[in-house]
């Protein structure tokens, strides 16, 4: 029997019907935004089965270990032999890591940029993006532009961990930002100029298949066969053959082309563009030839997606 | 629950002499259309037009010639009046490995709406499409009653005025069917959204369509209240329960045309005289009557007159 003090509640859950939405509408940025922020989640498996997250950052993880291990050799040289002992040494440091990485980095977008544009095709969800306020520029432009932050990030974080490691691994931290300092902004710059032309590249292939595998196998091939074959065919030509034909092959190196970039930015050349005629060209040729390979399939690009609203 | 919305009589919908050709191929002729609040079947055989008509309202396409306005203005050059505007496609859709709340919220987000509202217009929309159990499960998983369900949702999670929907029974079983057409009627009934449906399966659109139009070829051939096809006609329905064949000689005396109707006849007569002829037959043939009733219109009936081939593949 109750208690004669214990009073009894009875709840009722009433239900309220269908509610008319009578909030903000925040028109077309709002819808660019929440493409972006879905890319940027797709590319990194945020918010996705942890499936989804191991390939990026597995990439992401062998990216940083191979700063950390140069800040490290760097750090120990240092101490064990002396302060100027690194470039005594010819050690790899800021403007050689694109230059070591660059497979890496390319190979992480040909996995992750078919993912931001092939499944919404594969699924047709792109059908429900272009009845919303929102245009098919609009769409792969906020796709672009998530793939690419994700790709400045991947670029920077490493270099930003060989740069803490250097500082750190030194006997005089501030001795060192003082040399330095003109480091930080250029691996900045070298980071967006290796992430714009990946993103590009890597997404413009992706437009051409709704199969991320056909996307990504493709772009492995271009990005990873195309290297050994042109540095190949390069060298010997420009030993045997007289003119500029060898330089021309090494420009078709489509893993190098950021790196003579990265090479005018820090104003010293990479360990592995030091061997490729390309580098011999002038600077204004090299800047160019890497503008046409971002602008033209960035057009392009746009130009596919452009055509599907009127 | 919410009062149903008043009838307004001012067009959401208008095409103007609108027309829309592929290469050779006319897609749309003149049409002249002019759809209000309610529930709008649109009707056809396969290349009818009505994807067509479909696509150029939601901006997807540019028509040939001809006007086509939304809510009053030029959809393909004011994208902002997609944003009250809702699509359910014939087609798969859905990414398989995200959940529907998920998926939801985002598709809320793009049509505007900003996160921490779009999380609960998903939610509350899930329950009404009467998915609130399963919302955080990977759609993957969904059967295609569920996946029916989650594209409807879509198309309302922002709450639009007017909402599209391509055949949206397709690939349903005959449970499915019905639940997903008593989500459309309550689509407009209860949350007081407009709906243009698309379908060749008649018996959809007469359960649960205000007004149809028929495209054939391109062309609009009728339009139209539903009640005004499916009205009472000068046919009437009988059935007696015995001396039928009495009661057709009785009648035939009369001059009244009778033809077999299942168990019943169909008692054809000039005006409302045939009910007098009726009575009279009835008395002298001793039939002792167990129904009679004015027969009505079937949609079928309609296109089975109008467009031949149409009828054939079409009736579902």
């Amino acid at each position: 029997m109750s208690d004669a003090n214990t009073q009894q509640f009875e709840g009722t859950v009433f239900d309220i019907g269908y509610q008319r939405y009578t909030g903000p509408r925040e028109g077309r940025w709002r819808a660019r935004y929440a493409v972006y922020k879905d890319g940027v989640r797709n590319a990194l498996g945020l918010g996705r089965s942890a499936r989804a997250k191991i390939l990026p950052w597995l990439f992401i993880g062998v990216l940083v270990a191979i700063a950390l291990i140069m800040a490290l050799v760097a750090g120990a040289t240092q101490r064990f032999i002396g302060p100027d002992a690194p470039e005594q040494l010819g050690l790899p440091s800021h403007s050689d890591y694109y230059g070591i990485a660059s497979i890496l980095i390319f190979v992480f977008a040909a996995i992750g940029a078919p993912e931001l544009l092939c499944p919404d095709r594969r699924n047709g969800t792109i059908n429900l993006y272009l009845v919303r306020p929102l245009t098919g520029s609009d769409y792969v432009i906020a796709r672009w532009a998530a793939f690419f932050t994700v790709m400045t990030f991947v670029a920077w974080v490493p270099q930003l961990v060989l740069l803490i490691g250097l500082v750190m691994g030194g006997s005089d931290s501030v001795a060192y930002i003082r040399e330095h300092w003109l480091d930080i902004p250029h691996l900045l710059l070298s980071g967006m100029a290796i992430a714009a032309y990946a993103t590009t590249l890597a997404m413009f292939v992706a437009s051409f298949t709704t199969r991320r595998a056909y996307a990504s196998v493709f772009l492995i091939g271009l990005f990873v066969i195309t290297t050994p074959f042109t540095t190949g065919l390069a060298m010997e030509l420009a030993e045997d053959v007289e003119g500029t034909a060898g330089q021309w092959v090494s420009m078709f190196n489509l893993s190098n082309i950021p790196v003579h970039v990265n090479d005018l930015i820090f104003g010293e050349v990479s360990e592995i563009t030091s061997v490729a005629p390309a580098g011999e060209f002038p600077a204004w040729l090299l800047i160019g030839w890497y503008f046409l390979w971002t602008i033209v399939p960035g057009g392009l690009l746009w130009a596919r997606y452009r055509k599907l609203t009127p | 629950m919410q009062e149903p919305v008043t009838q307004a009589t001012e067009a959401l919908l208008t095409a103007k002499s609108l027309s829309k050709h592929y290469k050779d191929v006319v897609a749309l002729d003149n049409v002249n259309l002019g759809i209000t609040e309610g529930i709008t079947g649109i009707l056809g055989e396969n290349g009818a037009g009505k994807s067509t008509v479909i696509k150029i309202f939601l901006g997807l396409l540019q028509p040939t010639s001809g006007s086509a306005t939304v809510l009053g203005e030029n959809v393909s050059e004011n994208v902002h009046v997609r944003a009250r505007l809702g699509y359910m496609p014939e087609h798969d859709c859905l990414p398989t490995n995200v959940s529907a709340a998920e998926f939801l919220t985002h598709m809320a987000e793009v049509s505007g709406l900003p996160p921490s509202r779009a999380r609960t217009r998903a939610a509350d929309t899930l329950r009404h499409a009467g998915l609130f159990e399963e919302r955080y499960r990977a759609m993957g998983g969904y059967s295609t009653g569920m996946k029916q369900r989650v594209k409807l949702a879509q198309a309302l999670v922002h709450d639009p005025v007017m909402v599209f929907l391509d055949e949206p029974t397709a690939g349903l079983d005959p449970a499915g069917r019905e639940d997903m057409l008593d989500l459309v009627r309550k689509t407009h009934r209860e949350f007081g959204i407009s709906v243009l449906f698309s379908s060749h399966l008649m018996s959809d659109v007469e359960r649960t369509c205000d007004r149809i139009v028929l495209l054939q070829g391109g062309h609009v051939i009728q339009s139209g209240d539903v009640e005004h096809f499916t009205s009472e006609t000068a046919t009437v329905f009988i059935e007696v329960d015995a001396n039928r064949d009495r009661l057709v000689e009785a009648l035939e005396r009369r001059g009244v045309v009778v033809t077999s109707d299942g168990h019943g006849l169909a008692v054809e007569g000039p005006d409302e005289s045939v009910y007098d002829l009726l009575r009279d037959a009835l008395v002298e043939a001793e039939a002792p009557l167990r129904r009679l009733a004015p027969r009505r219109r079937a949609l079928t009936e309609l296109f089975e007159r109008d467009g031949d081939d149409f009828s054939a593949g079409g009736v579902g």
